[in-house]
């Protein structure tokens, strides 16, 4: 009995003496790290993303007399380190990464561009991106899905990615090459082609200003709760209006949002206005000087925004409002 | 048959258990009140690190000759006319001094795209400071990114250091803490602070940019650049964080170039469709007041930018610039 007593003692006592030995080493890590925590290091390291798909692909990417230069990825909580205060946009809209690349002349050192590629996850996502930075009397691009281009570089989408360049100067030779960088993505990055965005066929064709849907996915006309919104432009006369609408769970959805968003207006200086048809009896709102018009039918939130006149306004929101009702069928 | 020695624990057995239980239990529990750290958590490495205050850079103020807005399409020939039209460089830069000019080079971005200070702009402040006699110019700034790669694509180390400045790129040692006085934001935070030690006047340079954040990137946001850890924490309080830069930084003078505005998709733009000329240089010993006029070359009001009114509010300066009566030209 005495010696099972003893053994057991000493087996204790070295249990207890590896324990204790483990958790000092574990507190001197702890001090260790701790003393060398600085705030002013944060920040600077880059971020490791996994290996991405565009990496594999990127020698069938670069462009005839050019070579690669540095490449960067960046994740969300980092993204600030390379587009500042544009990455909240990104990052409120599903951005998943993002991958650079910048490709320089071999001749002429002077000719460069630096690739983006932005991982927004799904399509739509990358539609609200390129939607919302579109510039405007720009010239589009019509071998892609969405895409145009301004006097210096090309901008549009590949599936879940948004795609843009930026040159280091006004040059053909420059646009061509990221021409050739952009055709050789559509070959050779893979991504779901198949995938369309539906809402866009809903607004009315007629009098719609091509090219000018736009989706907010978070806070549209400075509105919080206001999400998910697709814009049209429709050009009546000399007259620019900007129609939206919303698809909603469901109509109680549909009508809180839009009781939300009329509310919203009011209370910012918004009066209520008599509307010419009857349909949009209070709904319309005289807000500074311009016309909002917001309602719901069924899952969807639809209205006017800004419109000059109450005439025109009145006139694309029936319209939209018909198509909407189809579209609900 | 075996028995457990608990069954056969006497009283001082038990007495003695009990006391060295108690004993484990008091070490542990003092050894953590001896660490303990009332105070919390540094955020400095080295402990006799003191923390620091920029220092006042800012001259006395002259009625009527604090403001100016000069026209033109030259940049080099419109700052030039806009420092002269506050009393020349030699009011703000004095024989045998250092002086510090911040551009605006946060990204690594060509200057045709404008999201950065123009290179011939900042070359010909240097060069001005120069003929003021300045025993040396440095020009330095703090991007987040790759700072060696956002002062060459930008061209600005280029342009400096051909005009005889002295580029200075972040390092770690630079950084120093800092605890602004009746700040909410920036307490104990680290400063881009080496470079601005010892120098004599501040000059900061900065376009004129829509900002996604902020509303517009100008005067005062271009001090961003001096925050060091992951600054991008105060993008939630934009203007709070702005109006506490106001606060923290006071310059010699400022430049604010409206030659050619981002309107859209600042503040890193990325097309030259993002832009608007309009000619318009502005120099000013008050940056509040400068943004203020410098919004509206974005089609903004001062109202629309709620730091303004709250640099205003902490004695940066004012946002009436009308009152400075700001003296105007034409190159």
């Amino acid at each position: 009995m005495d010696s099972t007593s003893d053994r057991s003692k000493k087996l204790e006592t070295a249990i207890g003496i590896c324990l204790l030995t483990i958790l000092f080493l574990i507190a001197i890590t702890i001090l260790i790290k701790q003393s060398d925590y600085d705030m002013g290091r944060f920040g600077i390291e880059k971020a490791v993303g996994e290996p991405e798909p565009i990496k594999a692909k990127l020698l069938s990417l670069v462009p005839a007399g050019f070579e690669m230069l540095s490449e960067e990825v960046y994740l969300a909580d980092n993204l600030f380190e390379k587009i500042n205060g544009k990455a909240p946009l990104y990052i409120e809209s599903g951005f998943e990464k993002l991958f650079t690349q910048r490709f320089i002349n071999k001749e002429n050192k002077d000719l460069w561009m630096e690739l983006f590629v932005f991982d927004m996850a799904v399509l739509k996502n990358a539609f609200s991106v390129y939607s919302v930075q579109r510039r405007p009397n720009v010239q589009f691009l019509p071998d892609m899905q969405f895409g145009y281009r301004t006097g210096d570089a090309p901008y549009f989408v590949h599936g879940k990615y948004y795609i843009e360049f930026i040159a280091s100067s006004k040059s053909d030779e420059l646009f061509k090459a990221m021409m050739e960088v952009a055709h050789n993505i559509q070959t050779n990055l893979p991504v779901d082609k198949d995938t369309e965005i539906p809402e866009l066929t809903l607004f009315p064709q007629d009098n719609l200003v091509a090219d000018s849907p736009k989706l907010y996915l978070a806070s549209a006309f400075g509105f919080e709760g206001f999400n998910n919104i697709f814009t049209a432009q429709y050009k009546l006369g000399d007259e620019t209006i900007t129609a939206f609408f919303s698809k909603r769970t469901d109509s109680k959805d549909a009508q809180l949002v839009s009781k939300s968003y009329y509310n919203f207006l009011l209370e910012n200086g918004g009066e209520v206005k008599p509307a010419t048809n009857k349909m949009l009896e209070g709904k319309v709102i005289n807000f500074y000087d311009t016309t909002e018009i917001v309602s719901a039918a069924g899952p969807f939130v639809y209205g006017i925004h800004e419109a000059e006149s109450q005439q025109s306004a009145e006139k694309i929101a029936i319209t939209l409002l018909n198509k909407l009702g189809q579209g609900n069928k | 048959m075996t028995k457990s020695n608990d069954t056969n624990l006497g009283r001082r057995q038990f007495i003695t258990r009990a006391g060295k239980a108690g004993i484990s239990i008091a070490a542990a529990g003092s050894v953590s009140l001896l660490l303990y750290d009332v105070k919390g958590p540094p955020r400095h490495s080295v402990k006799t690190e003191e923390f620091v205050t920029l220092p006042d850079f800012s001259i006395p103020p002259i009625a009527g000759q604090n403001m100016s807005i000069v026209q033109g399409p030259d940049r080099k020939q419109t700052v030039t006319k806009a420092i002269e039209l506050l009393g020349g460089i030699e009011r703000f830069v004095k024989k045998g001094e250092t002086v510090a000019i911040k551009p605006n080079v946060a990204f690594a971005s060509p200057p045709m795209l404008g999201a950065t200070a123009q290179p011939e702009l900042v070359a010909e402040v240097v060069t001005l400071c120069y003929k003021a006699g300045a025993k040396q110019v440095v020009v330095t700034d703090n991007p987040i990114n790759d700072p060696a790669s956002c002062f060459t694509l930008s061209g600005v180390s280029k342009a400096a250091s051909a005009a005889g400045a002295k580029v200075i790129l972040p390092k770690l040692y630079h950084f120093k803490h800092t605890n602004l006085e009746g700040g909410k934001l920036i307490k104990n935070w680290p400063v881009f602070f080496g470079p601005f030690a010892y120098v004599d006047k501040l000059i900061g340079i900065s376009p004129v940019k829509h900002h996604a954040r902020a509303g517009a990137s100008m005067s005062m946001k271009n001090w961003y650049g001096l925050l060091g850890g992951r600054r991008n924490i105060f993008h939630q309080d934009i203007n709070t964080i702005i109006a506490e830069l106001s606060m923290m930084v006071k310059p010699t003078l400022v430049i604010l170039d409206g030659t050619e505005v981002m309107l859209t998709n600042g503040p890193t733009g990325g097309s030259v469709s993002d832009l608007k000329r309009v000619n318009t240089l502005i120099a000013s010993c008050d940056m509040v007041a400068a943004d203020s006029y410098g919004c509206t070359l974005l089609d903004l009001k001062p109202k629309d930018l709620p730091y303004l009114a709250k640099a205003q509010a902490a004695g940066a300066g004012t946002t009436n610039y009308e009152a400075l009566e700001p003296i105007l030209g034409t190159v």
